[in-house]
């Protein structure tokens, strides 16, 4: 009997403790332990636009929202490459203008049309996220595929200059076409700073058969690169951002009859709400992956440097529904 | 025999304690900041208040990433630049219900809330008023306040004083059924 007792002392005590424990306890840790199946929640603005300063980065224009976007490289500042004083620092020149429409056809999906001024070049982009890195590192870091195709509508006798006559030769609309293909790779370390890597493959149809005299490599229609970008936040508002592209090319090494180089980029990016603004000096003598990649010859250290600038501007061209 | 009709007291009253804790099933919060320039609204459908109710507490916690906003660029700019959800991921709301309520019987019962609200790092007090309306094993609670945004140290630059406004409403709306443990 005694026995009995004791057990239903130890039963109720027991009950009544876990009842005390259960009331004490921080209703929000109960919480805690009901939310077992944790969200991965992505990381937002590893980058501000889709692109760093010349190169892309992993963001997309998100789902029914249009990407309005307007780039403009002045032309150099150096007098050695064209610049100085006479032309005020560059000011007077425009080396390149792109005016581009991306739409979000998904969150991950952006179709993008723009034109160039130089070569005229009309090109079409598709980028696809793949991975969205996530707070908690269960996804370490984002990933994008970027495509584009690009169409040079020049008079014959300006796309093909430079060509040796052949009598055999037959101009081809598909030599006009030129195509560039990356995977991005990005990561966000903390809540300031964001870098990315870009493996890059392009194609041009259509190349002239030059030969660097050096080495005796010739130009050639494949090529491959690697993109290197970064973006520190400075203020709320404000970030340095800067992005450089090594090409491998034994075409372009140490060619002293049509020197090449790599594109590098500098720049201060102002968010204003609803622009983002890039201000930025850089060496690239294009606009597009398919022309400033292959075809920069400007030098920073002989003054082949510009400044310029890119605005993008988002505008939703649809309602999003909760 | 008396052994066995002692726990079965206990068993019944250990189930009658832990439902007291009554646990969202849904909830709703939005906010609304009308401005000249432009009405920023968002909903947080991720939220779940718990509410103990032998103790008046009621307490949860709100996701600031979780808030939906019709563009996506007010969603960011509002992660990023104003709520600063990676440096404060949630908001949190802890009050206890100042009035008695019978929470056996079926009804409208008008309710205030005293205690803190911690948003943005920044823990103010707070009373809210609020409706608590029982129907069985349901309670439904809805309240209606407004965050002078300054009190929480969250800075609107001079440039967008036109399109945020420096009180927002926020309503919330919730559904509670008794918390069981799984």
């Amino acid at each position: 009997m005694m026995k009995i007792f004791q057990k239903t002392v130890v039963v109720i005590s027991l009950t009544v403790s876990s009842i005390n424990a259960f009331a004490q306890e921080d209703l929000l840790s109960l919480l805690d332990s009901v939310e077992t199946v944790k969200t991965h929640e992505k990381v937002i603005a590893t980058f501000k636009t889709s692109k760093v300063i010349n190169m892309q980065s992993t963001e997309t224009v998100k789902a029914k929202t249009m990407d309005f976007r307007v780039t403009h490289r002045f032309g150099n500042i150096g007098a050695e490459s064209g610049g100085g004083a006479h032309t005020l620092y560059g000011f007077d020149n425009s080396t390149d203008i792109c005016i581009s429409f991306d739409f979000g056809i998904t969150d991950n999906l952006t179709l993008g049309v723009g034109r160039s001024k130089q070569k005229e070049l009309i090109d079409g982009l598709v980028k696809y996220r793949i991975l969205s890195q996530t707070t908690d590192n269960h996804i370490p870091v984002s990933m994008a595929f970027y495509g584009d195709m690009s169409y040079n509508p020049q008079e014959g006798s300006q796309f093909y200059s430079g060509m040796a006559a052949t009598a055999d030769f037959k101009h081809n609309d598909i030599h006009r076409f030129a195509y560039t293909s990356q995977l991005i790779i990005a990561r966000k370390f903390g809540s300031r700073f964001s870098m990315e890597l870009v493996p890059t493959f392009q194609h041009r149809n259509f190349v002239l058969a030059n030969i660097n005299p050096e080495n005796g490599a010739a130009e050639s229609n494949d090529l491959f690169s690697v993109g290197g970008g970064f973006r520190l936040k400075i203020t709320r508002r404000m970030a340095i951002i800067a992005d450089y592209y090594y090409i491998f090319s034994k075409y372009r090494t140490n060619n002293t009859v049509s020197p090449f180089y790599n594109p590098l980029a500098i720049g201060l990016e102002i968010e204003t709400g609803g622009h983002v603004f890039h201000l930025n000096f850089t060496n690239a003598s294009g606009i597009i992956e398919n022309n400033y990649i292959p075809n920069t010859t400007d030098s920073w250290l002989k003054g082949g440097y510009k400044f310029g600038f890119n605005i993008s501007r988002v505008f939703n061209i649809g309602r999003k529904k909760h | 025999m008396k052994n066995i009709f002692l726990s079965f007291t206990a068993i019944a009253l250990s189930t009658s304690m832990s439902a007291q804790i009554y646990m969202a099933k849904n909830c709703e919060i939005t906010f609304f900041s009308e401005s000249p320039l432009e009405n920023i609204e968002a909903i947080n459908k991720a939220a779940k208040p718990i509410l103990n109710t032998s103790t008046g507490d009621i307490q949860t916690k709100i996701a600031m990433a979780a808030f939906v906003f019709e563009k996506p660029l007010m969603q960011e700019h509002f992660n990023e630049n104003y709520a600063e959800s990676e440096k404060f991921p949630s908001a949190t709301l802890k009050g206890k219900i100042n009035e008695v309520i019978d929470w056996t019987k079926d009804g409208e019962y008008k309710a205030t809330v005293t205690g803190k609200l911690n948003l943005h790092g920044v823990e103010k007090d707070r009373t809210f008023d609020g409706i608590v309306t029982i129907k069985g094993s349901e309670i439904t609670i809805s309240t209606k306040f407004t965050i002078h945004i300054a009190d929480h140290d969250i800075k609107v630059p001079s440039l967008y004083v036109k399109n945020i406004a420096e009180d927002v409403e926020v309503k919330l709306n919730a559904t509670l059924e008794p918390y069981k443990k799984k």
